[in-house]
């Protein structure tokens, strides 16, 4: 096939690829149904009664409460998470599903922890890296790159 | 979503023992199928490449989260197969896709605090599935799991090949 036909197909797929991903951005709320940082950040009192999940770092605990940060977009806010049952280790990551109540606080009724510590993040990316790393060794170790025809093509032919 | 390792020894596991059956599905096939787990994990990009950096750029809104949907692994599986040979396109697509199916699937049964997994079917539906909150993504146990199950299957495999 010739190469500016693949290259044609290619960059429709492409800009269909980015129209989605603009798309999305455009059309969140449609699908991502949780005010983030930013919404927050700017309209905090509009969401206040409202249930919500929020991923944030935690910064501060206590026996019962804990201290978040949300991020997102640029944006950051402090919350204060109350009614927790799990203990975390400031550095950690948690989901919070709760309901939103003045003063920057979320009184939780779930509170998942995805990060128990930094490490648990380390670890995740780690894991990662060498799942990259050993996926490109096999992938070439049966695929080649033809410079003639610009295409994958198995090694054995 | 559950570290990049695990997404790639899943459709491993699944493709290796499809190949016991499906002649042409041999070992560089299986790769191929594993290439597309990793695509739900691009969306990681954002480490490096922050989106309000390229909203900046472009001066409108911008989302990497379809690269973790099923339209996005739709698209890139796509793409990826125009990189092969003409012939290869139909086999490159399928495995391509259901490398990155299974990722999806295995992230949307991750937990989620409110019990409902992100909306990974976009841009089909705006519908966030269950999640039967399985584990969370920083869980060893996954790994584990998945190297052992991987590993059985590399040793049946290899037995399976010595037979044949």
């Amino acid at each position: 096939m010739r190469v500016w036909v693949r290259v044609s197909i290619v960059l429709v797929l492409c800009l269909t690829l980015g129209g989605l991903l603009v798309h999305a951005a455009v059309t969140e709320e449609q699908w991502s149904p949780y005010p983030d940082a930013a919404d927050l950040s700017t309209g905090y009192e509009s969401y206040a009664g409202q249930q919500l999940v929020v991923f944030g770092t935690v910064t501060e605990t206590s026996d019962s409460e804990m201290e978040i940060n949300v991020e997102s977009d640029g944006a950051a806010i402090t919350l204060r998470v109350t009614g927790i049952k799990t203990a975390v280790e400031p550095g950690g990551v948690v989901q919070v599903y709760g309901t939103l109540e003045p003063n920057q606080t979320i009184a939780a009724e779930r509170v998942e922890v995805v990060n128990s510590s930094r490490w648990a993040e380390f670890y995740k990316y780690g894991a990662s890296a060498v799942g990259a790393l050993g996926f490109l060794l096999l992938f070439f170790r049966y695929w080649r790159i033809d410079r003639e025809t610009w295409t994958l093509e198995a090694r054995d032919g | 979503m559950a570290d990049l390792l695990t997404h790639l020894l899943v459709p491993y596991i699944f493709c290796t023992v499809a190949s016991w059956r499906v002649d042409w599905l041999d070992q560089r096939w299986v790769v191929v199928g594993m290439g597309g787990a990793a695509i739900p994990d691009l969306m990681k990009i954002k480490i490096v490449l922050e989106e309000r950096t390229v909203e900046s750029i472009l001066g409108f809104p911008f989302s990497y989260d379809p690269l973790s949907t099923l339209g996005g692994v739709l698209l890139l599986a796509g793409i990826i197969a125009v990189a092969f040979e003409r012939r290869h396109w139909r086999p490159v697509f399928g495995l391509v896709t259901f490398g990155g199916l299974t990722s999806l699937l295995l992230d949307g049964m991750r937990v989620y605090a409110d019990g409902r997994a992100s909306a990974w079917l976009y841009p089909f539906t705006s519908w966030r599935p269950p999640t039967p909150s399985l584990y969370v993504s920083s869980d060893p146990t996954v790994l584990v799991v998945a190297l052992l199950a991987a590993g059985t299957v590399a040793v049946l495999d290899r037995r399976v090949r010595a037979h044949s």
